[in-house]
């Protein structure tokens, strides 16, 4: 809201700069955006916090400016109804008018002065120039009134064009299903129900609270008008005004709502200036009257300000920051003091409320720093930390950690060949296509993250996410903390003997999970091949998440060239259940082991962990360890073989193994290989 | 020949080399065409007929036991001249190692957000990011149709009437009150959505840290005092903060905290707007009418809570300029961190 310096001094005393008073504005909580000197004025940008009705007026921020001043407000007299003259005389006319409300809960206070014998014209230079300074264009005598009363005591008004009504009949009704009004602005708008309108008997003459219309309007053939000033139900004009897409300083305030003591004394003001500037006669004043304002009293308790901001403030000071702000006190026994709340500070409601009355007003400056007692190691969950090192885990694994969208186009989904149609979570109101649905997995994004980066050329894209997926079964939204993995391109190592580049594969990922679990204290995981180079990472049997090589169609969708793309993805909260973050010592062998290698080539349709497992479980009691040290196919190897070096680790507890206690047992795995596996020993 | 005073003697001359060369002059010595090894296998059959065969395998084992010491000592003196081979190391050569990833930006200031308040006795806790209605506006004070409202423009789901995606962190102060009872210092790190129009400094999703703390006597100072000892600690001891009274439907007195431009020493510069101060988040007094919703006694407990914007905090540290540059994930900017 635009306010200006001098526009202030017509309720104040300012003996301070502009800037000197933006600073104390700003720090009074109606924080000053911007400060413009023009022709011989300031005009102050404030924000104004949704909760202050009263801020949205000249009249509101002077109070303000009092309080934070301490200068006396000059015009107090102003707001009493006398002095706007008596107007209600004996010979008003009326015109047959007749002001009707449908619901008084939609409108509590409706009331339309008639002005009769106007001359429209041009406003005086001081009203223009006042209205310009804030951004609002001069259009007539009249209707610059009704706006220099709304910036001034931030009551919103309307002056109809009394003869255009079709008859001297004004109801405050619900729009009918169908019903159009065109809009002061030219725009023709739709109407329901749920807008309130003002209408004559045969059509709505303007939207209530937002704008008037077009057919109503006062111009300069207007000779007399119909003066409205109402109070509108906060509720309906937010409705409205979101629902037709409309903004306008009346909406402003009356979605806010407005001062109920207001109302009749502003319009008063503006008919006396009506008078005064276009020269017309007041005449009738037609009423819906529902008000009932009784100012409300809340106690405060001195001792809690003190308890509440660790800062004492003296009563006397206290009531009179109170006084400043047009709020009335009376002391109470026992250091309780009694305010009274008038009808502008419906935001106050509670003790607190005043308190931060003071405290504004007082200087949040003043309040000293203090540390709180804090009583600690109230450990709710301990995810948070899990999560943060199993990041630190795949950092050492040289994966980079991104972030990505949680909402994601529907078709990503289609393009990775991931669809899952019935079960997805939609926006209802997404702002674009992007922003369609909660993803279910994280792996398109993670591939679309890959494809992006590899359009840079690095040697390898090696990422990780932890984030949530969505998912939507038979009731309610499933939300589920996922780790997605991606890999793409190859590690390169110098080495005195040249470049060995190694491109990234499934069992890169593979041995990166391998790592984690390890790391993490999870056992019994295994990897199980669902065919088409797609893979289930098993814990226990269960199933905890999928790894998979990209095929070439996905490849081609999201245009990577030359790359073999790795992916995978595993449920968190089905991991954690396994996890083994607890450690026991194991006392360390006391003797060394003996390690034999065997070398063999066999068919390459059997698979080596059945083989390795057959080895374990008849390997023998000193047995420790099975392993593959080496494994490859090529030209030394026939075709339709695969080579392997398997290391077999033995180990007695008490006594130093020699090696002919070892033989046996190694000459049984020799044999057992060739019977079973058909492997050749070389 | 004795063969015992052999092998002592061969034991000495290798205990004296020290270099290749020399080892070699030993092998020469003794298994060389004319060595002593030959010597005396050409002496095998001056041996008495009953007592050949014995000496014959003997100088067999000696030749053999040879044969390993001198292999022995060759790899002895073979990885030592390696080790004074790598004096001459051109280190201008690139290093080898394995290579690290690193953590997003975000989660790095969020952990560093969360290691200051850890370090004063806070716990971090997490939420869902899809929500109820109460508890992102109506647990809070938020009525659903004020323009106090304005401030959270929220993404909704379909076919769940009272489900929305949380446009704030705070929903995790109503669940967590709602599950324990005081005293309370809780953290709260997480994923936020609004649908903001995207641009340099907006998006439509991003990351807020909420923090509150609820006991008995809870102050408006202690808010002061904990938001002092975690500016200096992430923007430097010589940060000078500044409280602006504000409005939060859930705080009460509410404020609004900023700290002197960290570019411009508070002098006045592009990024503070030429004001020298920068807005960095929002606090107050925990709102009674919140403390009513979770079903605390009224007047027993008072508490304080903030809440910021990670994306703003991070920018401003490390003097980034485009929001979007965190979620477009170009490798070439993740490893600037």
């Amino acid at each position: 809201m635009k306010i200006t310096y001098n526009w202030l001094k017509d309720f104040i005393n300012l003996k301070i700069s502009p800037e000197s008073l933006a600073e104390k504005l700003t720090l009074a909580g109606l924080e000053v955006v911007s400060l413009e000197k023009v022709k011989g004025d300031t005009v102050l940008e404030i924000e104004i916090t949704s909760n202050r009705l009263d801020w949205l007026s000249v009249l509101g921020i002077a109070r303000e400016v009092s309080a934070i001043t301490q200068e006396k407000l000059k015009l107090s007299s102003q707001l009493k109804f006398s002095h706007f003259g008596n107007s209600t005389k004996s010979s008003a006319k009326d015109f047959g008018l007749k002001v009707q409300v449908e619901d008084k809960k939609d409108c509590p206070f409706y009331s339309g002065r008639i002005i009769s014998g106007l001359k429209v014209g041009p406003s005086p230079v001081w009203l223009k120039e006042k209205l310009e300074l804030l951004g609002c264009r001069s259009v007539n005598n009249v209707v610059d009134i009704t706006n220099y009363i709304l910036f001034t005591y931030g009551q919103p008004l309307h002056a109809f064009d009394l003869d255009l009504l079709s008859q001297k009949q004004v109801q405050v009704r619900r729009a009918l299903k169908g019903e159009e009004i065109t809009l002061i602005d030219g725009e023709t708008k739709l109407l329901d129900p749920e807008i309130l309108v003002i209408a004559d008997l045969k059509k709505p003459i303007a939207l209530a609270g937002i704008m008037g219309g077009k057919a109503t309007e006062v111009t300069a053939q207007t000779r007399n008008i119909l003066l409205e000033s109402a109070i509108f139900n906060p509720v309906l004009i937010r409705r409205a005004k979101q629902k037709l897409g409309l903004q306008s300083e009346s909406a402003y305030r009356f979605e806010r709502g407005v001062d109920p003591q207001m109302a009749q004394l502003a319009s008063c003001q503006a008919q006396r200036l009506i008078c005064q500037l276009a020269g017309g006669t007041a005449q009738a004043v037609k009423f819906s009257s529902n008000l009932k304002f009784t100012s409300p009293v809340i106690k405060l308790d001195a001792q809690e300000v003190d308890k509440l901001l660790g800062l004492s403030i003296p009563v006397k000071r206290m009531v009179q920051i109170f006084n400043q702000l047009g709020l009335k006190v009376k002391a109470l026994a026992s250091g309780v003091l009694a305010v009274s709340i008038p009808s502008f500070r419906a935001d106050l409601k509670l003790p607190v409320d005043l308190i931060e009355e003071l405290a504004r007003i007082y200087g949040y400056d003043k309040i000293p720093q203090t540390f709180p007692e804090i009583i600690p190691g109230k450990n709710i969950t301990q995810a948070h930390d899990i999560v943060g090192g199993l990041k630190n885990i795949l950092v050492a694994l040289g994966l980079q950690e991104v972030i990505t969208y949680s909402l994601i186009d529907r078709t990503l989904l289609a393009r990775a060949q991931m669809q899952q149609p019935e079960k997805l979570v939609e926006i209802l109101n997404p702002l674009s296509r992007e922003q369609e649905i909660l993803r279910p997995t994280l792996l398109p994004s993670l591939m679309r993250c890959v494809a992006f980066n590899l359009n840079q050329q690095p040697e390898k894209v090696n990422i990780f996410e932890v984030a949530h997926t969505f998912l939507a079964p038979e009731a309610g939204v499933q939300e589920n903390l996922f780790l997605g993995l991606a890999l793409s391109g190859s590690n390169t190592c110098l080495t005195p003997s040249g470049v060995i580049k190694d491109q990234l594969s499934l069992l890169h990922l593979k041995g990166i999970l391998e790592r984690l679990f390890e790391k993490l204290g999870v056992k019994d995981f295994d990897f199980l091949s669902q065919g088409h180079n797609k893979f289930d990472i098993l814990i226990k049997g269960e199933k905890v998440g999928v790894m998979l090589g990209v095929n070439a169609g996905v490849l081609k969708e999201f245009e990577i060239k030359n790359h073999q793309v790795i992916l995978g993805e595993v449920n968190l909260a089905k991991l954690f259940l396994y996890l083994g973050v607890e450690r026991k010592f194991c006392a360390l062998p006391k003797y060394p082991p003996i390690a034999r290698d065997i070398s063999f080539i066999m068919k390459d349709n059997i698979l080596i962990n059945d083989l390795v497992k057959k080895m374990q479980d008849s390997g023998g009691q000193l047995l420790r360890v099975v392993k593959v040290v080496d494994y490859y196919q090529g030209k030394q190897i026939p075709a339709g073989f695969k080579g392997f070096t398997v290391s077999c680790v033995y180990r007695a507890e008490d006594r130093t193994l020699t090696e002919a206690e070892v033989t046996p047992f190694y000459n049984a795995t020799c044999s057992l290989l060739q019977e079973c596996f058909g492997a050749k020993l070389r | 020949m004795d063969l015992e005073h052999l092998q002592t003697e061969i034991e000495t001359d290798l205990n004296s080399v020290v270099s290749l060369a020399a080892l070699e002059e030993v092998r020469i010595k003794y298994l060389g065409r004319k060595g002593l090894v030959a010597e005396l296998t050409s002496s095998i059959p001056q041996v008495a007929p009953e007592t050949r065969g014995i000496f014959g395998q003997k100088v067999n084992a000696l030749k053999n036991k040879i044969f390993s010491l001198i292999g022995e000592k060759e790899k002895f003196l073979q990885a030592q001249e390696n080790i004074e081979k790598q004096n001459d190391l051109d280190i201008g050569l690139p290093g080898i190692a394995l290579e690290l990833g690193g953590i997003h930006p975000i989660t790095q200031t969020i952990n560093e957000i969360c290691r200051i308040f850890q370090n004063m006795g806070f716990s971090v806790v997490e939420g869902p990011e899809v929500e109820t209605e109460y508890n992102n506006f109506t647990g809070l004070n938020i009525p659903l149709e004020h323009p106090s409202r304005d401030a959270f423009d929220t993404f909704y789901l379909k076919k769940y009437e009272k489900l929305l995606l949380r446009s704030h962190t705070s929903p995790v102060q109503v669940r967590t009150m709602q599950a324990h009872t005081p005293p309370l210092a809780i953290i709260v790190p997480g994923r936020v959505y609004r649908p903001d129009a995207v641009d340099a400094s907006h998006l439509f999703m991003f990351h807020q840290i909420e923090g509150f703390l609820v006991g008995k006597n809870i102050k408006f100072s202690d808010l002061k005092g904990s938001l002092e000892i975690f500016a200096k600690n992430i923007f430097g001891p010589k940060i000078k903060m500044r409280f602006r009274p504000h409005f939060f439907p859930f705080t009460e007195p509410s404020v609004e905290v900023d700290i002197s431009c960290i570019i411009c020493q508070g002098q006045g510069c592009s990024v503070c707007g030429r004001k020298g101060w920068l807005e960095i988040l929002g606090a107050g007094l925990i709102h009674p009418n919140v403390f009513k919703h979770v079903g605390y006694p009224s007047g027993k407990y008072s508490g304080f809570a903030f809440g910021m914007g990670i994306e703003r905090i991070a920018m401003l540290k490390y003097g980034i300029n485009d929001i979007r540059l965190f979620f477009e994930n170009d490798l070439r900017f993740l490893k600037q961190f």
